[in-house]
């Protein structure tokens, strides 16, 4: 039964990467041809990615959360005959935990190599302070803070390598004394522990050796849980990496769960499983030198940490956890999907173009009226007719007159493309972030069916079913921020465009008429415009033929 | 907004257009900053325009032309017309395509030019004064300077540059003829390039130095092959006298007027006479007092490893920086100056800045001699290849001299290595690279090296310090 990898597909027009948000399936679930797998986050869309074959689910190589480039393997299936699959998957599994194995057991081999070359154990300190590393290393060191003296070199004679000064910095927050004495006085490691364990030791660190195999040797501490110690255990490459990082061996998490009759294990039951080993564990004199010998410059640091702080401190369970979050009640939320893409955008937009916002407003007793008389009629053809579409109308009616509010700076090729099209960006707020549809051509279209599409668009950027290229293509944006309240404001340019109308809410406000203050209906308009393509009195020249168009509604008529 | 009324405005003002100067200021705009170059005079600096290049280009030309007239061992037979004119045309020529280079290179990264001479008005502005009298001068504010001023021929009492007879570094490089006698004050690595390569053109050359020997930083047995190799070219040494004046002669030449530190004097009759004693930064008309910059009592800037004043947002790089005086050292610090300004984690931290002599033979050298190495408590292993043991030197012609490899005998670290003989300013490049990796003996030994090449003598004298060499007899 052959398995089908499976890659992150082009999921929208010059998309590069995007966050797996959510699975929808999991390992040994069937799924049909295009059936949703995954919810993937891209630049400004939440999709659905659809499985290309029919069969069972093999293996996620992600994780929730995870940014993930086009083209990357996400998922893997067995395809041909359905159901049962015990064997092949319980194969597939072994295979992949023993390739898992090798690799670190080679890596693990040749950092104890290295450590125990001959003739470099009691090394004199360097004269004069010298360290001997290349100028790659020097810098990353620099650049990670790192003082160089100070790191523990792995090459010949000490030399460090960039690998060193990484694996120093890692190690710095979670306790780099004992580490540094650690690696200073303990004895040259031995081969050993890589021989006598066999090729699954070597995935076995800290936990294992230390720990772990101090419990199986000697009598295990009373509250220490069994080592289940299984043949073979399904778990996803997601729960393999905890497992490794964690120094347990998925073997001997205990669960109940099972998938085809294998047992299945749990990044959960995993660390459940690392904690009851902690907290299980009497401090154990010998327990830091065992543990320090085989000490990989690369050793995961999470468990370093938590051993030295067992073994030093009160055996806490979870800890560690806690000390890194404890003591603040500052929430860190992640900077990246579509917030990212909003504030690189924004970003862009400011910096690049500069912002000049022209205030003014429209009475607006005619436009109130002709609504109300078109109202019905709209109703009618199942439209709920807004001033949306008026505005957009009158828009158009300005940019017709002042073409360059309709307009693009290219500024490597020096010129200003004036844009034939009139494609509207309505700017809609959503839960995510904020999102510009563009509705097209709306010169060419009437009242009604601009209300319409405005509304499907803005409906669909709420639920994040927007296709990138409703996006794209705008030539000028509005933003109703009026909706929300407030009068003015000073919008942000949809950059590459050169303008954007933000529009106020529409209200009963004091109007001075011929000498006297009356209570008229207003719509208080905010035009930023990017000065390097459109001067202050072209832009208030545009505002005054909008304002005409919304406070005459027949003229709208003309165009 | 009118544009004329917003004063000129940079991130990155660079002062000076030598070696550390331009190559500050393609850094710093390919980092995406806005930078701008000020240059008084020629972009380039000393070093393009009076300096390494037109230096080794005369150096290359006289070498030729003495090869090929001392080659009858080889059967060739000739005897070469020097035309001095048409060399240093050519040498012109050179020195135009490479400084066109640097402001075609600078344009292209995006570096505003601006030719004029800058002076600090305070802490974030200078001003321009624009080349001539009556251009003009604007203000610029700049958020980081880079100073790279650079430095010139040290002038000494009784010898004043504007005579037509007295030289310094710059106008031997600009001579229509050579002369017939041709007196040097100063033996160090300018005053020597020179006296070869007047030599090989046929001048009588008279070297006064007040040291009792050539090349003050190098070791004797360095100095002795140079200096022997330049008396066999009928260069004439006069150590431990100092040059005091010169005086007209009755044949129509000059008489170079000497005296030792006892007081005895002594002639010695001269058509030119180059003062090469070294060269002094330039920091006058700059003003640094008014960015709050002060000068160390040679006239060096003072920096830390990140090129950094004493006031944090100006460096310093190049001569004006102070030692080594040399143009490599001012590129690598124009480097770290940009990416520091940057905001990126450069730093001054090489192991070790190499230095050639472009004499005859050649001298490389980088990192530590011996005795160096054992004063910073090292304990120094040596390996040495002579070049007459090589191959390729002897089918070069040139087999006097010997690389030289200083290593840490417990860890094998290589740290230093002198090289004289044929081309040592290329051979010296692989031992910078080998200190600055970390390379030990044995990397360097079991690297595989052409053959025949005169690099394979780094590898045999590595593999000498491991008593390993085949070569040579392992001491
Ligand atoms: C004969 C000779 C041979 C040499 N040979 C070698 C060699 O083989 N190898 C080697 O590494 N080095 C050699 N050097 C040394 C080398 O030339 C210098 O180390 C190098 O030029 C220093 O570079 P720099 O950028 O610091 O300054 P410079 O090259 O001196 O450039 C400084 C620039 O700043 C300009 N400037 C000064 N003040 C102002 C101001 N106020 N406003 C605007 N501009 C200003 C100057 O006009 C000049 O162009 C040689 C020098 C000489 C004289």
């Amino acid at each position: 039964m052959p398995v089908k990898e499976f890659k992150l597909p082009d999921v929208g027009e010059g998309v590069a990467e995007g966050e797996l948000v959510t699975w929808l399936v999991a390992p040994g679930d069937r799924v049909e041809e295009d059936q949703p797998v995954a919810e993937v986050e891209t630049d400004k869309a939440l999709v659905e990615v659809p499985s290309s074959y029919d069969g069972t689910v093999e293996e996620l190589f992600v994780e929730e959360g995870d940014i993930v480039p086009v083209g990357d393997v996400i998922i893997s299936f067995r395809v041909g005959e359905d159901g049962e699959g015990g064997e092949a998957t319980a194969e597939a599994d072994a295979d992949s935990a023993e390739a898992d194995a090798d690799a670190t057991e080679s890596a693990a081999d040749a950092d104890t190599e290295s450590a125990s070359e001959p003739g470099t154990e009691p090394e004199p300190e360097t004269p004069s302070g010298r360290t001997f590393a290349p100028p790659s290393a020097r810098r990353l060191a620099r650049e990670l803070g790192v003082d160089i003296a100070a790191v523990d070199g792995s090459g010949p004679g000490d030399r460090i390598s960039e690998a060193d000064v990484r694996a120093h910095a890692e190690g710095g927050d979670g306790g780099s004394d004992t580490a540094d004495s650690g690696s200073d006085e303990a004895p040259a490691p031995t081969p050993t522990d890589v021989g006598s364990g066999g090729r699954k030791s070597a995935v076995k660190k800290r936990g294992d050796d230390g720990a772990t195999g101090s419990a199986a040797t000697t009598a295990p501490a009373p509250d220490a849980p069994e080592p289940a110690g299984r043949e073979t255990t399904l778990a996803t490459p997601a729960t393999r990496k905890v497992a490794r990082e964690l120094g347990v061996e998925v073997d001997d998490v205990p669960t109940d769960e099972t998938r085809d009759g294998e047992a299945f294990v749990t990044g959960e039951a995993v660390r459940a499983y690392a904690e009851a080993l902690e907290s299980g564990e009497s401090p154990e004199p010998e327990a830091t030198e065992a543990t320090e010998a085989p000490e990989a410059p690369e050793a995961p640091e999470a468990p370093e940490a938590a051993v030295v702080d067992a073994d030093a401190s009160a055996p806490e369970p979870g800890s560690v956890d806690a000390s890194s979050s404890a003591g603040s009640t500052d929430e860190t939320v992640p900077y990246r999907g579509v917030r990212r893409t909003i504030g690189k955008q924004m970003e862009r937009s400011k910096f690049t173009a500069p912002h000049v916002t022209h205030h003014d407003t429209a009475e607006v007793d005619a436009l109130v009226e002709a609504r109300e008389e078109l109202k019905p009629r709209a109703e009618e053809e199942g439209v709920k007719l807004t001033y949306m579409p008026f505005v957009m109308k009158a828009i158009v009616a300005g940019l017709k007159e002042y073409p360059s509010l309709n307009s693009e700076l290219r500024e490597d090729d020096e010129e200003i493309v004036l844009k034939g099209d009139y494609n509207l960006g309505v700017a809609v707020a959503t839960d995510a972030g904020l999102m510009v549809p563009v509705v097209e051509s709306v010169d060419e279209k009437g009242l009604f069916e601009l209300a319409a599409e405005v509304r499907d668009l803005a409906s669909r950027a709420r639920e994040r079913k927007l296709k990138p290229a409703e996006m794209k293509g705008g030539t000028f944006s509005i933003t109703n921020f009026g909706a929300i309240g407030g009068e003015y404001a000073t919008p942000i340019i949809n950059y590459p465009e050169t303008a954007i109308l933000g529009l106020g809410a529409i209200e009963e406000r004091p109007v001075a008429r011929d000498g006297e203050v009356v209570a008229a209906p207003t719509l208080p308009l905010s035009l930023s415009i990017d000065h390097r393509v459109i001067d202050g009195a072209v832009a208030a020249e545009f505002a005054n033929t909008v304002i005409e168009h919304l406070e005459h509604p027949l003229l709208l008529l003309s165009h | 907004m009118v544009v004329g009324d917003i004063a000129t405005g940079t991130e990155v003002l660079v002062i000076g257009a030598g070696p550390g100067g331009y190559v500050a200021a393609i850094r710093a705009a390919q980092e995406g900053l806005d930078t701008t170059l000020v240059e008084k005079d020629a972009y380039g600096g000393a070093c393009l325009n009076r300096g390494c290049i037109p230096s080794k280009a005369l150096i290359t030309g006289s070498g030729l032309a003495h090869e090929a007239g001392n080659a009858e061992s080889m059967g060739i037979h000739a005897d070469p017309a020097v035309d001095m004119g048409k060399m240093v045309e050519w040498k012109d020529g050179v020195v135009d395509r490479l400084t066109g280079g640097v402001e075609k290179l600078c344009k292209a990264n995006g570096v505003n030019l601006i030719e004029g001479t800058a002076s600090f008005v305070d802490e974030h502005t200078a001003r321009v004064a624009h080349g001539g009298e009556g251009q003009g001068s604007e203000s610029i504010e700049f958020e980081h300077a880079v100073v790279a001023t650079g430095s010139r021929p040290i002038q000494i009492p009784g010898f004043d540059f504007a005579e037509d007879h007295v030289w310094s570094s710059a106008e031997a490089l600009d001579a229509d003829t050579v002369p017939d006698r041709l007196g040097i004050v100063g033996g160090g690595y300018i005053g020597m390039e020179l006296a070869t390569t007047y030599a090989k053109l046929g001048a009588d050359v008279t070297v006064v130095e007040m040291l009792d020997d050539i090349l003050d930083p190098y070791e004797d047995d360095v100095k002795r092959i140079v200096r022997t190799r330049a008396e066999e070219l009928g260069v004439e040494f006069h150590f431990g006298e100092g040059a005091s004046e010169w005086s007209e002669a009755a044949d129509g030449g000059y008489l170079l007027h000497t005296e030792t530190e006892e007081g005895e004097e002594s002639t010695y009759g001269v058509d030119k006479v180059l003062v090469a004693v070294g060269r002094r930064p330039v920091t006058d008309g700059l003003d640094l007092g008014e960015a709050g910059i002060e000068t160390d009592d040679r006239g060096f800037i003072e920096t830390d490893d990140r090129t950094r004043t004493a006031v944090d947002h100006i460096h310093a790089v190049g001569d004006v920086s102070g030692e080594p005086m040399l143009a490599h050292a001012a590129s690598k610090e124009g480097i770290v100056a940009a990416e520091v300004i940057a905001g990126e984690p450069a730093a001054m931290d090489q192991q070790a800045i190499p230095a050639a002599v472009f004499t005859d033979p050649e001298i490389g050298t980088v990192g530590l001699t011996e005795a160096e190495a054992e004063a910073e408590g090292f304990d120094p292993v040596v390996g040495e290849m002579p070049f007459n043991a090589s191959g390729r030197a002897m089918t070069t012609g040139h087999t006097e001299g010997f690389v030289r490899i200083v290593a840490d005998d417990e860890t094998g670290f290589v740290l230093g290595a002198q090289i004289v003989g044929p081309e040592a300013s290329e051979l010296i490049a692989e031992v910078a690279l080998a200190i600055e990796m970390g390379a030990t003996l044995e990397d360097v030994a079991a690297t595989v090296h052409t053959h025949p090449t005169l690099a394979e003598a780094v590898m045999e004298a590595a593999e000498n310090a491991r008593g390993q060499a085949i070569h040579t007899l392992n001491r």
